[in-house]
């Protein structure tokens, strides 16, 4: 039996909690199919079987308390921890790959890591504690974030009401899709500084882009 | 180019490779996003699977649910959430035992899929 088929069961059984628990634990960073969950969620919504409200509000809070877990994890627990972590989320190269991007853009990183790049939200979460990056301004883009994933997720579970386990999976690719297309972007652009950067023709005044390891 | 590929550090060829990794990954869920959207567009039935509720079966295959909860030896209960794994236990038997017997119960409570074709009509005109 599979995490996700036992987790839509005791939504089923339990409700709210479950909601609460595996979007919570979700967001720090431990693997759960809390996208299919707010999926189903909405789905039962739809059917009159749980309420839209409290599914919103626990949701959003569930994700947002736990988010700022990894925060404070990041922020406080040093670098061993967090590089116990990153090895549970897929590796240094990533760790080092969502910093080298925060130190750019901080707060669209951790919107877009919210809503749209969500396999990459633990991973910035970590790395905004870890380069200190204002908790205020963290908190004001996790909760418009989350407040949109989570309305989005459950409006979708809402309109595909009959067709839940389907909507999850593709969506579930197309969101790795994304994944893979924002950091083959990113990389790309990087070798094509360095190798702009090695052409003789290249202007000598010209200095190159500080690399991903000397900025961290 | 093949030279400056050869000139590259060891960091800068850490950056090739996962580059070329994230063009692979993207490539893969590209081609399986596109899979499941034209699989999405030609069937409207998703699989029964244990999670799911009889109330969700019946809303998923537009069959009313006192049609179902009949097929599994249940009278109807409103606002009913529990799997249909739950049932099963309930019932002492394995979940797959009850999908079959609401698949059976779906494929009679229809009409036929696809529909039969018309008469057969082979001189154009109606039978004396």
């Amino acid at each position: 039996m599979s995490l996700s088929d036992y987790l839509l069961s005791t939504l089923g059984v339990y409700g709210l909690p479950v909601l609460f628990a595996t979007l919570f634990i979700g967001c720090i960073g431990v693997p759960m199919p809390a996208s299919l969950l707010l999926l189903a969620a909405g789905s039962f919504t739809e059917q009159g079987e749980m309420s839209l409200w409290p599914v919103l509000a626990l949701s959003a809070a569930g994700a947002i308390v736990g988010d700022n877990v990894g925060y404070a994890l990041g922020r406080w627990g040093g670098r061993r921890v967090s590089g116990l972590l990153s090895r549970m989320v897929g590796g240094d190269e990533r760790l080092k790959e969502a910093e080298a991007w925060l130190n750019r853009r901080q707060g669209a990183a951790v919107f877009f890591s919210r809503w749209l790049l969500t396999p990459l939200g633990p991973v910035v979460n970590l790395t905004s504690g870890l380069t200190g990056y204002s908790w205020p301004r963290f908190l004001v883009y996790d909760v418009l974030g989350e407040l949109l994933w989570v309305a989005l997720y459950v409006m979708l579970g809402r309109f595909f009401s009959d067709r839940v386990q389907e909507m999850g999976e593709l969506l579930g690719d197309f969101v790795w899709m994304i994944v893979g297309l924002v950091v083959a972007l990113v990389l790309g652009w990087k070798l094509l500084q360095y190798f702009r950067a090695r052409s003789p023709e290249a202007p000598k005044a010209k200095k190159p882009r500080p690399l991903v390891d000397e900025a961290s | 180019m093949l030279n400056r590929i050869k000139n590259l550090k060891w960091h800068q060829w850490l950056v090739l490779l996962v580059f070329i990794l994230a063009v692979v990954v993207t490539g893969f869920f590209a081609v399986s996003t596109i899979r499941r959207a034209v699989y999405w567009r030609n069937h409207r039935d998703e699989p029964i699977r244990p999670w799911m509720s009889v109330r969700y079966v019946s809303r998923s295959y537009r069959v009313p649910p006192h049609v179902l909860y009949q097929a599994i030896g249940l009278a109807p209960v409103a606002h009913d959430r529990r799997p249909l794994r739950e049932i099963a236990r309930e019932q002492n038997r394995p979940a797959e035992d009850l999908i079959k017997e609401l698949q059976d119960a779906i494929v009679h409570a229809r009409p036929p899929y696809p529909p039969p074709p018309p008469p057969h009509q082979s001189d154009g005109g109606p039978p004396p």
